[in-house]
């Protein structure tokens, strides 16, 4: 027990009134009157959480239910017949499919070395000050709207693609067997392969701060360990790093897919509105978002807009499943690490 | 010593090591020329539009001068309807996933759901809202556009919310529980206020995410060519305005167009630099 | 075996000693479960009022776990389960009807981490005051000002009461908590290894401050250092995964315990 002086306590009210029955009783009221408010607060939360489900119900509803006319008038042949012709209210999505499937392959292509590469670089290469600017940098350009990538694909970029490099293209390949058919002309500026290419560009920028993410939860042991072996950089990201970070880096690339196939703007400026496909990607072609958005507004007669609402609803099954996928391997990620 | 140092496979290993960091390099080049590229074409071709008449002016009939007055409006009222629907939506949904249901199924659903929603396409979205309100009202509306948006808006917030109500310490709850404070005053008056930079950030990100949609917009508020408030028919917005001026054959159109892309643009940049100080500041108090 | 008693500990008083002990809370057969372990085995044990109570014991012996089951801490989380009886006067804490809110009220806890929540010095205590009472400014500015009094950091705080509570002390921060606590008017305070995360001079600090605030509460300690517990408290209870190993008055556990691992503890053995 302490031994020192007791010092003064200056508030002789506190003493013993504190404990008094009557602030009990005042208290409990107080208390009854604010269960209800408590109450409400937590039912409206819990709604507010119902809410987000019903949105996806109602998507999912509406889609299906603007969809029916088109689903009943073509059946399952809607997926892959070719033709679209808005007189004869005949209509099959394999075009579109075909358009959205290509540019995000294309985009996938690019985008994922390219943005696996910078994010090895900002982790292993760059110097300590230039990462944040370029991390900045890589942010920018992923907030960049759709719309910009668009006019930007449509005034600048195709044209240049159509004036130099799709001549060059169409020359180096025509001799090759199957690719002369890949990149076979005339160099129309636009079109798929353009489409994918702008697309390219809109995902590298998530691609790369996903990834560059996940490699710097690497543990710094396990690469200190692999260099103190002698590894080389590059062999540390192959052998450490990359398998490490192999089902983060996996989720951010779907997430990066189900972006692209999704996307809109950036992607109807320039893919050339062609219900068609064709053998050479640098034909025009469509997508089903660019479909939607190109005729929607102009779309008379109820099966011609049901056709278009099928197609939203083809493309958010299929987003749909590839977030899933995504979201669940991120899952396992973050189970794996503990987080 | 190791004579290994000068053996082939060394040799090897170590040209492999020189191409693939070039490669490093070179991707990190590519991908920032990109961006050096399509800024610098947007401040150019956006800059020589900019002039009061933007501001001022309404969109011209092709051919004649004018400015982008309807559709920066129109873009403001959507955005600001939305965001008052969305917000508050969204901070409740996080609110029961960061706190009630913390550890309860229908979290791990509507966490679920949400991150989903999070990266759905946009033009799905308004195919929804067409469908449950163009449709049925039979015509286009602010309204619709400005709900499309919302819709947006939710899944963003709803993100945000919970991921910042979860950075808030346990032992802050405990401290605020052990003086009898009510769960909900708890919330309201302690995590909220704890947490309230990284919302005031979401909810930054989210208009900076809608500043941009075209998308949805196309098929719900349409576009009106003249000054309208009256959100219950079409209003002009700036995406949808850049989206049919730059389609169009016509100069003037096409000027407006770019112009337009500049003022989207610098308005997202502008909420992202906010955004980014306010995290700066969260992380240094 | 364990000493573990059924009945209630009883206290041998030291003679001349008229003390008259009342139980505040008393504690009988309290099992505590975190999913399917048992935590807590069969725990009774009594607080007196007035008087201070330390619960001593190696790491994961449950001390912490027993006192946050007097305000019924745990249930803010799921698979946390008492069973047994514990009453604060006549009331069953364990009770599923018993109002939590105002539970706490009358059981203030102080942690090991000082958490002021994120507001001014003066919002930090008015705060838990503005809950219960409408007061006029003047009366909210006294109790204000009684509670930093009394938590010994009035004089060091007068002149800011509008800064963050972040931006004190580590020690200033815990008196701070202290003080919020005691604005509530309690009844009985629990303090969480209170200076564990203290300098020494602040430790001192709020040692003293425990002695001065017996006189009005009924307080319950859980320490790992055993001088501190030897220094502050009047009664003493060691516990040892999860039983509740010896029970006596202070200085008779540390000078002649009557359990060997009580004495092992003691002396240093393990823990």
């Amino acid at each position: 027990m302490l031994s020192t002086g007791r010092r003064p306590v200056v508030d002789v009210a506190l003493r013993g009134a504190g404990i008094s029955a009557v602030d009990h009783v005042d208290r409990a009221k107080v208390l009854q009157r604010l269960r209800l408010g408590d109450a409400v607060f937590r039912h409206l939360t819990r709604a507010a959480a119902l809410v987000v489900l019903v949105i996806l119900g109602g998507i999912i509803v509406s889609l299906v239910w603007g969809s029916l006319p088109a689903l009943r008038t073509f059946g399952v042949s809607f997926l892959y017949e070719e033709v679209w012709n808005p007189v004869t209210e005949k209509f099959g999505a394999i075009a579109p499919i075909y358009g959205t499937v290509v540019t995000s392959f294309i985009a996938m292509l690019i985008a994922v070395p390219v943005g696996l590469f910078i994010a090895l670089f900002l982790t292993e290469l760059c110097p300590m000050w230039l990462r944040r600017p370029i991390g900045i940098a890589i942010e920018l350009l992923a907030g960049i709207p759709s719309i910009i990538y668009g006019i930007w694909g449509l005034f600048v970029f195709a044209p240049f693609l159509q004036q130099y490099v799709q001549p060059f293209l169409i020359a180096v390949f025509g001799e090759i067997p199957v690719l002369s058919i890949l990149f076979a002309g005339p160099p129309y500026g636009i079109g798929i392969f353009t489409a994918g290419l702008i697309l390219a560009i809109m995902v590298l920028p998530f691609i790369t701060s996903i990834s560059r993410d996940v490699f710097e939860a690497v543990p710094p042991v396990l690469k200190e360990a692999a260099y103190g072996l002698g590894c080389t950089t590059w062999e540390v990201a192959r052998y450490v790093v990359l398998p490490y970070t192999r089902v983060g880096v996996i989720g951010g690339v779907m997430l990066g897919l189900g972006r692209a196939l999704g996307e809109t703007m950036a992607v109807t400026f320039v893919i050339g509105n062609a219900h068609r496909i064709s053998g050479s990607l640098l034909a025009p072609g469509t997508t089903i978002s660019a479909t939607i958005a190109n005729e929607f507004t102009e779309a008379v007669g109820d099966l011609y807009t049901s056709a278009l609402i099928a197609l939203g609803l083809i493309l958010f099954v299929i987003t749909f499943i590839v977030l899933a996928i995504a979201r669940l391997m991120l899952l396992r990620l973050n189970a794996r690490v503990g987080g | 010593m190791n004579s290994s140092f000068s053996s082939p496979l060394y040799a090897k290993r170590r040209r492999r090591n020189v191409i693939t960091m070039a490669l490093s390099y070179a991707a990190t080049g590519f991908g920032l020329s990109w961006l050096v590229v399509i800024l610098g074409v947007l401040l150019w071709e956006g800059f020589s539009g900019l002039s009061l008449a933007v501001f001022t002016e309404m969109t011209p009939p092709p051919g004649s001068a004018g400015g982008l007055l309807n559709p920066i409006a129109g873009s403001l009222v959507m955005t600001v309807i939305a965001v008052l629907v969305g917000t508050p939506l969204g901070m409740l949904a996080g609110t029961y996933m960061a706190e009630y249901g913390r550890y309860d199924k229908l979290t791990t659903v509507v966490r679920f759901i949400n991150d989903i929603l999070l990266s759905a396409p946009s033009i799905v979205i308004g195919l929804f809202i067409y469908e449950i309100m163009v449709a049925q009202m039979g015509h286009f509306s602010g309204w619709a556009g400005a709900v499309s948006l919302a819709v947006i808006v939710v899944p963003v917030v709803v993100r945000t919310t919970e991921d910042m109500l979860i950075l808030v310490p346990d032992t802050l709850r405990e401290a605020a529980a052990s003086i009898g404070l009510p769960r909900s005053l708890m919330i309201r008056r302690v995590a909220y206020r704890a947490a309230r930079a990284g919302m005031v950030t979401g909810v930054l990100l989210a208009v900076a995410r809608i500043s941009g949609e075209t998308a949805p917009l196309l098929f719900t508020a349409l576009n009106n060519q003249f000054w309208s408030l009256n959100l219950n028919a079409p209003v002009s917005s700036l995406p949808v305005v850049i989206f049919q001026f730059a389609l169009s054959p016509y100069k003037d159109w096409q000027k407006l167009a770019w112009t337009g892309a500049l003022i989207i643009t610098l308005a997202v940049l502008a909420l992202s630099i906010v955004a980014r100080i306010l995290a700066a500041q969260r992380k240094t108090s | 075996m364990s000493v573990a008693t059924v009945t209630v500990p009883t206290v041998a008083h030291a003679p001349g000693n008229a003390e008259d002990l009342t139980e505040k809370i008393s504690i009988r057969n309290l099992d505590f479960y975190y999913g399917d372990h048992r935590a807590l085995k069969d725990i009774s044990v009594p607080l007196y009022q007035g008087k201070v109570t330390a619960f001593i014991g190696p790491s994961g012996c449950g001390k912490s776990t027993l006192l946050r089951v007097l305000n019924r801490m745990y249930d803010l989380y799921p698979n946390q389960r008492a069973t047994g009886h514990v009453r604060l006067d006549n009331d069953d804490i364990l009770s599923p009807s018993q109002d939590l809110n105002l539970l706490r009220a009358k059981v203030g806890m102080v942690f090991q981490k000082p958490t002021p929540f994120p507001m001014t010095i003066f919002e930090n205590i008015a705060f838990g005051i503005r809950l219960y009472e409408r007061l006029p400014k003047t009366e909210l500015e006294d109790r204000v000002k009684q509670a930093l009094e009394r938590a010994a950091l009035w004089e060091e705080v007068k002149d800011k009461l509008g800064a963050n509570g972040l931006s004190l002390s580590g020690g200033q921060q815990q008196r701070l908590c202290i003080a919020r606590t005691v604005a509530v008017r309690p009844e009985v305070i629990l303090f969480d290894e209170p200076c564990s995360a203290l300098d020494p001079i602040s430790t001192a600090k709020i040692e003293e401050l425990i002695d001065e605030l017996k006189d009005d509460y009924t307080i319950a300690i859980v320490t790992h250092n055993m001088q501190q517990a030897a220094r502050v408290s009047d009664f003493t209870a060691f516990m040892y995964l999860g039983d509740l190993v010896e029970f006596d008055e202070t200085t008779r556990i540390f000078t002649t315990p009557n359990d060997r691992r009580t004495q092992d503890y003691i002396t240093g053995r393990f823990g």
